[in-house]
């Protein structure tokens, strides 16, 4: 997959390449953009917003095929992948959850080695080059979390593109949270705010963006770890 | 004869143990540490310091040619005491190990983390058939999390932490002098002081600039930095006064 030399010890094992998984192959770089319509998609839309307590995860609850079919009406699309740090699927489920099970490996190793978990900017790091390395394509997640330097949130493309910011989103559903967000999104918010706000830009992306639907999940990630819930109806979460 | 060669089997080629539970391979390869020309490192809390003796066998060498101090990476320095040309080549390893984790996770590795990959190396070859143990011990000194880190690496693959540590020939002597002089609270150039009075210890007087290649990683600018001769020959001057006063 690429011309990576690392070192090679007597017997020519070398060391696993920046680029690929430690543990597991990675599975045919193409696979992921081709399927197009018979994939199961989440159409989506996630969100992840920094406060100074942590950080805020929210996403939709809908699978649907090709954004025309609801495939499922309760899909957790965020997954806790680090002690302090939660990830979004958007885009292929086979290819965002290989790459959770692919991160969360990674994370353990990282730890079970240097007894230290790993830090969030490294975990984006490390999947920024997973998704560069081409399995995991059609994929377009966000990566929350919080540690010693404080709250983060990345927006991981499906090219390798990783970008941190205070707040972003990413999914079908997406200019519809945006409007929301760039109206309520202010510095400051505390965690129960930020999740108040949240909750209200997924809600204005169900009504109207076809590819998501069906509830709200929230997650907390805050120095304690990971919280998440999901809510059916959006009333007692706005 | 059948008896004797197999005896004999036990220090030859691959490495296997001996009945009484010894690595002979191993061993040798840590007599040729000692025959090499000593290194010390030593970390306060300020910085790391390592400092290796660099006598040349004939004025016509170009001193510059022999290499005991090496840039690991910005923030790491190895010295080395044993075979220079396996030195290399565990240099050369962590220098891919440290960009390798820039690549892999966008961060500067950390010291243990390196030593840890380069003592994983070098166990490898004491476990293989047909290969030939590391003849080297290093010094991994740098800064990890603003703390300043010293390690040791042996030929079995084994790593230590230090405060303040002598690998090479003589190697007791000089330990012995750090055990006796070290202190917690030195600054930096305490330190240099301390490493090259250390490296002197098993001779009559002060290291001469020339023999000595010093290097020092600080809390402050986290970089590795070679100490040009002008300040190594005022911290020697500063040494030659101190033993002079005190042999009054």
């Amino acid at each position: 997959m690429n011309n990576w030399t690392g070192a090679s010890g007597p017997q020519g094992d070398a060391d696993p390449s920046p680029y690929d998984p430690e543990l597991g192959s990675l599975p045919n770089g193409a696979q992921g953009d081709e399927h197009g319509d018979t994939v199961n998609k989440t159409g989506t839309t996630t969100i992840g917003i920094t406060t100074d307590d942590g950080v805020v995860i929210a996403t939709d609850m809908r699978a649907s095929l090709g954004g025309r079919f609801v495939s499922n009406k309760d899909v957790q699309k965020v997954e806790q992948i680090h002690p302090t740090g939660a990830l979004t699927l958007v885009g292929s489920v086979g290819g965002a959850q290989s790459f959770i099970r692919t991160l969360r490996s990674e994370v353990n190793l990282y730890e079970s080695r240097r007894g230290e978990t790993m830090p969030i900017e490294a975990l984006a790091t490390l999947a920024g080059n997973f998704a560069r390395g081409g399995p995991f394509r059609a994929i377009n997640p966000i990566l929350g979390g919080v540690d010693s330097e404080g709250s983060h949130v990345y927006s991981i493309d499906p090219a390798g593109g990783v970008m941190a910011d205070d707040y972003t989103v990413t999914g079908s559903g997406m200019q519809l949270a945006y409007g929301l967000l760039e109206q309520e999104y202010e510095e400051g918010l505390s965690l129960d705010e930020a999740q108040s706000v949240a909750a209200r830009a997924i809600k204005s992306a169900v009504e109207r963006d076809t590819g998501s639907g069906n509830g709200v999940f929230l997650a907390e990630v805050t120095e304690e770890g990971v919280d998440i819930q999901g809510h059916n109806d959006f009333d007692a979460v706005i | 004869m059948q008896g004797q060669s197999q005896q004999q089997a036990y220090d030859r080629g691959i490495t296997i143990f001996s009945p009484d539970g010894r690595l002979y391979q191993v061993e040798y390869a840590r007599e040729a540490v000692k025959r090499g020309t000593a290194s010390v490192g030593l970390r306060t809390p300020d910085g790391v310091v390592l400092a290796a003796n660099r006598q040349v066998s004939s004025p016509l060498m170009e001193r510059s040619s022999v290499e005991k101090i090496h840039k690991a990476d910005e923030h790491i320095g190895v010295a080395s005491a044993g075979h220079v040309a396996d030195a290399r080549q565990l240099v050369d390893l962590a220098r891919r190990r440290a960009q390798g984790e820039q690549l892999r996770y966008g961060q500067q590795i950390g010291v243990e983390t390196l030593t840890r990959a380069v003592t994983d190396h070098i166990q490898e070859y004491t476990q293989t058939g047909g290969a030939r143990p590391f003849g080297v011990a290093l010094l991994v000194g740098g800064i990890e999390d603003g703390e300043p880190k010293l390690f040791e690496t042996d030929p079995s693959g084994t790593d230590y932490e230090w405060k303040a540590a002598a690998i090479g020939g003589d190697r007791d002597v000089i330990q012995g002098y750090l055990e006796e002089n070290y202190r917690e609270d030195l600054d930096v150039d305490g330190g240099l002081e301390l490493a090259v009075s250390a490296l002197s210890e098993p001779e009559d007087e002060v290291v001469a600039a020339e023999d000595v290649d010093v290097a020092t990683i600080t809390t402050e600018d986290e970089s590795f930095q070679s100490v040009d001769d002008d300040r190594l020959e005022s911290i020697i001057a500063e040494i030659e006064t101190e033993t002079e006063e005190s042999d009054e």
